[in-house]
């Protein structure tokens, strides 16, 4: 666990000087950015927050519903360059109206693969750039600076409504029991993360202890006893994702060990969809570090797929509301929880006063500042 | 079959023989020296897999020992042999390691069989392969085979464990080969002969489990049974699979059972060889063998032809020498040449013919003596009878002529009388000869045999009941619509009267006389039977020869009369006898005669160079019992 520990495996102290304005941001992105008009719709999820990130940078509010107010500029930055789908420089906006960025530019090259952009960082060719939370820790280990959010993604099995395959709840609950959410965070996310019992973590609802992410694997046997021989399930994960097919294959090994025929099966990257199969792994990111706001956001996202209720939180609902209707939620099994991910950032040696945001929140390019080096 | 066909034949059949035993032994041998090579082909392969087996065995085990011996590992075993050591920084050490030393399978399993890390199935790490723990020493246990559980499914390794202990912690790297297409590939194989790896990943066979070196092997479906009794007792064996219906798509296939370390089945390796060359050499042969056969049958057919009729040719004077002899050419005579076997038959033929020419002349000689010798006796026999009477009447004519007138006039009376008397029974003895020399021609006309047989019966009323003899009974049985038979009257008149007289002559004592008419099959028969004292064999076998008689006065003309009738009439008569019980001639004749025998044609075979005697009828004079059949058919004879 990283909970605190904002910086892990910090390779080069951070001198203690005062911010300086200049310089430029280097900044590089997994994602393909095809279209900063927000009219246009993303081509899949990895774009849709590589471009709300952008988005957060250009303009200087959100709405109350999360879209973005005004006009492209009136943020902290504006378009300078831009290159759809290759490179994009954002220069500081001078009269943005919570002050001027401390850098004078921003250069975002987009499509960049993780091994290029942990290289670049460790070669300090690049200032900033989120990596996997899975590969924080080997990166730490290479002497790059790595930065650690609060776990705010939750990565959950979601079973497709009327599928025959999963109809049966303790098909379900079997596979719920036998998952080794230990192991998938020790091994899989390196320690980086937490498993997951509930759909919030702790550090939002402060009730996630009351969910027992724990494996059962004797209970799950039992179960599947009870089923006898069961159809086989098929559990999609995003293609692009290693972390899902990681996370799958590993599904797939459990289920095995307690008697359960799960086959994974990668999805087209990105999409949301899963057709043809009984249940998808899916990554949803908290919109709110608030658990209401929280909670509303994964009920809107998973209710389609699992077939569950759609009806929102109500406003101003208690903390016991909010755990009640998540209880609701995990106990039906059609959403079972795997692990909490934090957001990892790797960071350039001259980056000053990073810090992480909070579930929600973009990038704060804004606020950091680049040390110069010595003339 | 004349001689020289059988000895063609003969020939031809030995040359026929001869060749196809030469060809069928050729074919033999070639196939057992096919079936020996292949073999040989067959265990060279099973032993170059072998080899190579060991040498990959072998190859793994120093692999997966240099992974143990690097300093990677080294200081991996040393970490996790820490309290509290974390093993999850390793989870993904498998994948590069296996990479590097070209190992299919590679787990890092920690002191206590937990998987540390897993190249075949990453997400297996942190469960147990409790096997590995199991054994405390892997050295000496060199390379084994085994079945690996994968993330894409079972599969079949050569696999080898080392081990790197640090204080009183292991850490076992398992390793290994994945036993597939490409170790198939990796084998030499010689022309027509091919390698086939099954994989028992299965509860039972599957075909897609039999792979060859580009992958599962078409038709696999037909090694089910095969393999399945390699699942049952794994062995060593041999099997043929024919692919279709021609014998040069078969192949052979050694089976070579893949045991792992607990003598489980992992795998069955199949070495097949074509029996493609095999079958068309054999085939040549056989086209060769034909043709020698063909070519072999032509010549010996035209030397058989030559020989059989060189060989048969003095055996063809022979037997047409014998057959001119047969149709009374006694002149004839073989040529002679050599003096081989056939010749010197040839010459005793010859000299047989001059023998046997000069012994029938002697023969016929004697015989006619013979003949006229019995016709003067006959003669003699019967002329001397009436010449007695003739004599003591002119005697007493020539004494009463010295007596008195009147008394000579009586006896001149008296002796006149006799006189006519005996000459006109003279008469009819020469009548009878002359009768029996000259048959009159049937005249053929629809008769009604019934009718005749009353007739005959009526006519014979007074004799069967004449005073001072011991009575006769008649009895007819005469068959109803007895159809017409194309006969002479007269003749047939004359020939049953014959039968009637003997059968009346040969019960002195009297009995019973039946005349029986039947007819079948368009044939109509008429039996004479009596209960007289019957006759011998022999006398049966001799009844219808001219001359013979039994009788005291008879000519021995009669029967052969009545068969010389019957005879012309197309009909047949036999005879039956038996001593003491009686006698009974069968009479066969065709109702509608239209095939007719020469008039007299077996009267004067019967008659041939032979007087006839004096004697007419036939006696039943023996009184031994005996039973006989004798028929004689109308063949002209």
């Amino acid at each position: 666990m990283v909970l605190g520990v904002p910086f892990i495996g910090a390779g080069r102290a951070e001198p203690s000087r005062r911010p300086r304005y200049g310089g430029t941001l280097r900044v590089e992105i997994g994602a393909v950015v095809n279209s900063l008009d927000p009219a246009v719709t993303p081509g899949n999820e990895e774009e849709a927050a590589a471009k709300e990130e952008i988005e957060t940078l250009l303009y200087e509010r959100r709405s109350a519903d999360g879209s973005f107010a005004g006009t492209a500029g009136s943020g902290p930055f504006r378009i300078a360059e831009w290159e759809s789908g290759k490179h994009l420089t954002l220069a500081a906006n001078e009269g943005c109206s919570g002050g001027r960025p401390f850098v004078d530019s921003v250069e975002i090259q987009m499509g960049r693969a993780v091994k290029d952009r942990l290289l670049d960082l460790e070669l300090d060719r690049m200032d900033f750039a989120e990596i996997p939370a899975e590969e924080a820790r080997r990166a730490a280990e290479r002497g790059i600076r790595v930065s650690m959010s609060e776990p705010d993604d939750v990565v959950a099995i979601v079973f497709v409504a009327g599928r025959p395959a999963a109809e049966d709840a303790r098909v379900r609950e079997a596979l719920a029991r036998s998952l080794d959410r230990a192991a998938m965070v020790n091994f899989i996310l390196q320690k980086q993360g937490e498993p997951a019992g509930g759909l919030l973590p702790q550090w939002s609802s402060g009730t996630a202890f009351l969910f027992s992410p724990a494996a059962d694997v004797s209970g799950a046997k039992e179960l599947v006893a009870q089923i006898g021989r069961s159809a086989q399930i098929v559990l999609g994960y995003d293609s692009g994702d290693s972390l899902e097919q990681s996370l799958a294959e590993r599904i797939v090994v459990d289920a095995r060990e307690a008697g359960l025929r799960v086959a994974a099966q990668a999805l087209a990257q990105g999409t949301a969809a899963a057709t043809g199969r009984d249940a998808r792994l899916m990554r949803l990111r908290m919109r709110s570090p608030h658990p209401h706001a929280a909670l509303g956001g994964f009920i809107a996202a998973l209710a389609p797929v699992a077939g569950l209720d759609a009806a929102p939180l109500a406003e101003g609902a208690s903390a016991e509301e909010i755990y009640e209707r998540e209880r609701a939620i995990v106990s039906g099994y059609r959403v079972v929880p795997l692990v909490w991910l934090p957001q990892a950032y790797g960071l350039g040696a001259r980056v000053r006063d990073w810090k992480a945001p909070s579930a929600g929140e973009g990038w704060p390019l804004a606020d950091i500042w680049l040390e110069q080096e010595s003339p | 079959m004349t001689f020289r066909t059988k000895l063609f034949v003969v020939f031809t059949l030995a040359l026929l023989v001869s060749v196809s035993l030469i060809a069928a032994g050729v074919t033999v041998v070639t196939r057992r020296v096919f079936n020996t090579l292949n073999q040989q082909h067959s265990e060279a392969l099973v032993a170059q897999f072998e080899r190579e087996f060991a040498r990959r065995g072998q190859d793994v085990d120093n692999r997966v020992q240099g992974i143990a011996d690097a300093e990677a590992t080294v200081r991996m075993a040393i970490d996790l042999s820490r309290p509290q050591a974390d093993v999850s920084v390793y989870v993904n050490d498998a994948r590069g390691v296996s990479q590097s030393h070209q190992l299919d399978f590679l787990d890092f399993v920690g002191n206590d069989g937990s998987i540390i890390s897993s190249n075949e199935w990453p997400a297996r790490f942190g469960y147990k392969m409790d096997w590995v723990t199991q054994t405390q020493d892997w050295g000496p246990l060199g390379s084994f085979l085994m079945k690996v559980d994968t993330q894409d499914g079972p599969a079949v390794g050569l696999m080898a464990v080392s081990t790197v202990r640090v204080g009183d912690k292991n850490l076992y790297i398992v390793g290994g080969e994945k036993l597939g297409k490409d170790f198939l590939g990796s084998m030499v194989l010689p022309a027509g002969m091919r390698a086939l790896l099954y994989l028992d990943l299965d509860p039972s066979f599957q075909p897609s489990d039999l792979l060859d070196p580009s992958g599962p092997v078409a038709q696999g479906e037909r090694f089910a049974s095969f393999i399945e009794q390699e699942r049952a007792v794994p062995r060593e064996q041999s099997f043929r699979i024919l692919w279709t219906g021609d014998a040069a798509s078969a192949e052979v296939f050694h089976a070579l059972p893949l045991l792992g370390r607990q003598k489980e089945l992992l795998g069955v390796l199949l070495v097949g060889s074509s029996q493609h060359e095999a079958v068309m050499l054999e085939r040549r042969i056989a086209v060769l063998a034909l043709g020698v056969v063909a070519m072999g049958l032509l010549f010996g057919l035209l030397l058989s032809w030559w020989g059989a009729a060189r060989v048969t040719r003095p055996v063809r004077r022979l037997s047409e020498g014998a057959r001119e002899v047969t149709e009374g050419n006694w002149n004839a005579r073989v040529e002679v040449r050599g003096v081989d076997e056939i010749s010197r038959l040839s010459s005793a033929f010859n000299q047989m013919i001059e023998q046997l020419s000069e012994q029938r002349e002697r023969l016929v000689q004697a015989e006619r003596v013979a003949a006229w010798r019995e016709l003067a006796r006959r003669l003699a026999h019967e002329l001397k009878n009436p010449l007695f009477p003739l004599q003591t009447t002119v005697e007493n004519l020539r004494r009463a002529k010295e007596g008195s007138q009147e008394q000579f006039e009586e006896v001149f009376q008296e002796s006149t009388g006799i006189l006519l008397s005996e000459i006109e029974n003279l008469k009819q003895i020469v009548g009878r000869f002359s009768d029996f020399a000259r048959m009159p021609q049937p005249e053929f006309a629809p008769v009604n045999l019934n009718e005749l047989v009353r007739e005959i019966a009526r006519l014979f009323e007074g004799q069967f009941s004449a005073v001072g003899r011991p009575p006769i009974t008649p009895e007819l049985h005469l068959e109803q619509d007895l159809p017409l038979v194309q006969a002479d009257a007269t003749l047939l008149r004359r020939a049953i009267e014959n039968l009637v007289l003997n059968a009346m002559d040969a019960m002195p004592g009297g009995g019973v006389l039946m005349l029986r008419t039947t007819h079948r099959d368009g044939d109509v028969s008429l039996e004479v039977s009596d209960t007289g004292t019957g006759l011998t064999p022999e006398e049966c076998e001799r009844l219808f020869t001219p001359y013979y008689t039994t009788k005291q006065h008879g000519t021995g003309l009669g029967l052969a009369i009545v068969q010389s009738i019957v005879s012309d009439h197309g009909g047949r008569i036999s005879v039956e006898s038996e001593a003491g019980v009686g006698t009974s001639f069968h009479i066969h004749l065709p109702s509608k005669s239209t095939q007719r025998a020469e008039p007299g044609a077996s009267a004067e075979a019967a008659i041939p160079e032979t007087p006839a005697s004096a004697s007419t009828e036939v006696a039943e004079a023996s009184a031994e019992k005996a039973e006989s059949t004798e028929s004689v058919r109308n063949e002209g004879a």
